[in-house]
């Protein structure tokens, strides 16, 4: 009997095993799909900047061809959501040989404290409300999943850039 | 036409038909196991009540915790149905890394029963096996002091007050409890818990519950007991 029950305790010790989940890449960002007014993907032949004023005045670079190289050639990417603000304003600038255009746009959202453990650091999850935005490069930008968590796949807006002969 | 069944309906019969095996042919064997030992032992034979000493050191010891104590029935000295209540505390102010506070204390209740495991029922010592249900409703306070956004460097604040969590578990237990002297007995026990039904509230996820301890930490969980015989 005591026999049984030894093995059935080393069992219940492998099985209790378990560990602190912190996710591995904590990061909350928006994703954006480039797309053609047929829906189909569209890669982007002009260089995307897109910049936001920080605290003190100065602009932070969210897409910097210049440093990260992302803004060229892409049909999709990435950029932060603020933590806590109500609105973020971004500028969207379009730059190639003969032109450059900016475009202003403004996300609108709730914010949601986002907690896993004590020692995970502290997050925020965000549901976007609303999208406005100029339209001088920008054609129309429109809301797929309003939900921002850390989901690396999940397309949150799909960006129409205006066609140009 | 012809009516597909789901697929449902093939796992239901599969399900009644290895039930009814089970049942004819181990009938007499799970009888066995669930009746009582026929002599002339009562088939009351009292109660007791015991208090852990596990929880209480971890109050003492750390930052979380609980006080618990639990009422249970003997019958015949083979079949124990028991009731744990506690109260369970956590008060983790200002992690080291991550700079979060974490306040939660509420009570939380057990029911089961425990089958004593030995040969010799009516010894001064036990063995047990048993399965407890488990339950708790506690209301959480998190804050962390204000911190700049890495990207826009405004200040942010992060905390929600009075977040109304539950839990549900179950717990498969194996103890011992030894007569010392006159009613008294000490006891310890393993408890392996497995949650089935929570609500975390608005905010993600919790981290001490009262009762279950650290989620995420370990599915084991232990007691050390002062019991008295009444």
């Amino acid at each position: 009997m005591m026999k049984r029950f030894t093995y059935l305790f080393v069992v219940v010790m492998i099985a209790a095993c378990s560990s602190i989940d912190c996710p591995v890449d904590a990061i909350v960002q928006t994703k954006y799909q480039i797309r053609n007014s047929d829906g189909t993907e569209l890669k982007l032949t002009d260089t995307l900047t897109i910049v936001s004023a920080r605290l003190d005045g100065r602009d932070t670079s969210l897409i910097d061809p210049t440093l990260y190289n992302k803004g060229t050639n892409i049909s999709e990417f990435s950029i932060p959501i603020s933590y806590q603000h109500p609105e973020d304003m971004l500028r969207f600038i379009f730059t190639n040989v003969s032109f450059k255009e900016t475009d202003t746009v403004w996300i609108k959202k709730n914010d949601i404290p986002h907690f896993e453990s004590v020692d995970c650091s502290a997050n925020f999850f965000h549901d976007i409300t609303d999208v406005r935005y100029t339209q001088h490069a920008i054609d129309s930008l429109v809301i797929k999943n309003s939900h921002v968590d850390y989901d690396k796949k999940t397309v949150h807006f799909y960006l129409y850039p205006k066609a140009r002969n | 036409m012809i009516r597909k069944p789901f697929i449902s309906t093939y796992i239901r019969r599969l399900a009644i038909s290895l039930l009814l095996l089970i049942v004819t042919t181990g009938a007499s064997a799970q009888f066995k196991f669930f009746s009582l030992q026929k002599d002339s032992i009562p088939t009351f034979r009292g109660f007791a009540v015991s208090f852990d000493l596990v929880g209480l050191a971890m109050m003492e010891l750390s930052d979380h915790g609980q006080y618990e104590g639990a009422f249970r029935l003997n019958l015949h000295d083979e079949w124990f149905p028991i009731v744990e209540v506690g109260y369970g505390k956590a008060n983790h102010e200002r992690d080291e890394v991550t700079r979060l506070t974490y306040r939660t204390k509420a009570p939380y209740f057990r029911i089961g029963i425990d089958k004593n495991l030995l040969k010799k029922k009516h010894g001064p010592n036990r063995l047990y096996g048993g399965l407890r249900y488990c339950f708790t409703s506690y209301n959480v306070d998190l804050e962390r002091e204000a911190f700049p956004d890495p990207v826009w460097q405004w200040n942010t604040g992060f905390g929600a007050t009075d977040v109304a969590c539950n839990y549900h578990w179950i717990e498969a237990v194996l103890g011992v409890d030894a007569k010392i002297f006159g009613p008294l007995h000490l006891g310890w026990s393993v408890r392996y818990k497995r949650r089935i039904a929570h609500n975390d509230g608005i905010i993600g996820k919790t981290w001490y519950v009262p009762g279950f301890g650290i989620y995420g930490d370990t599915r084991l969980g232990g007691t050390f007991n002062v019991i008295v015989d009444i």
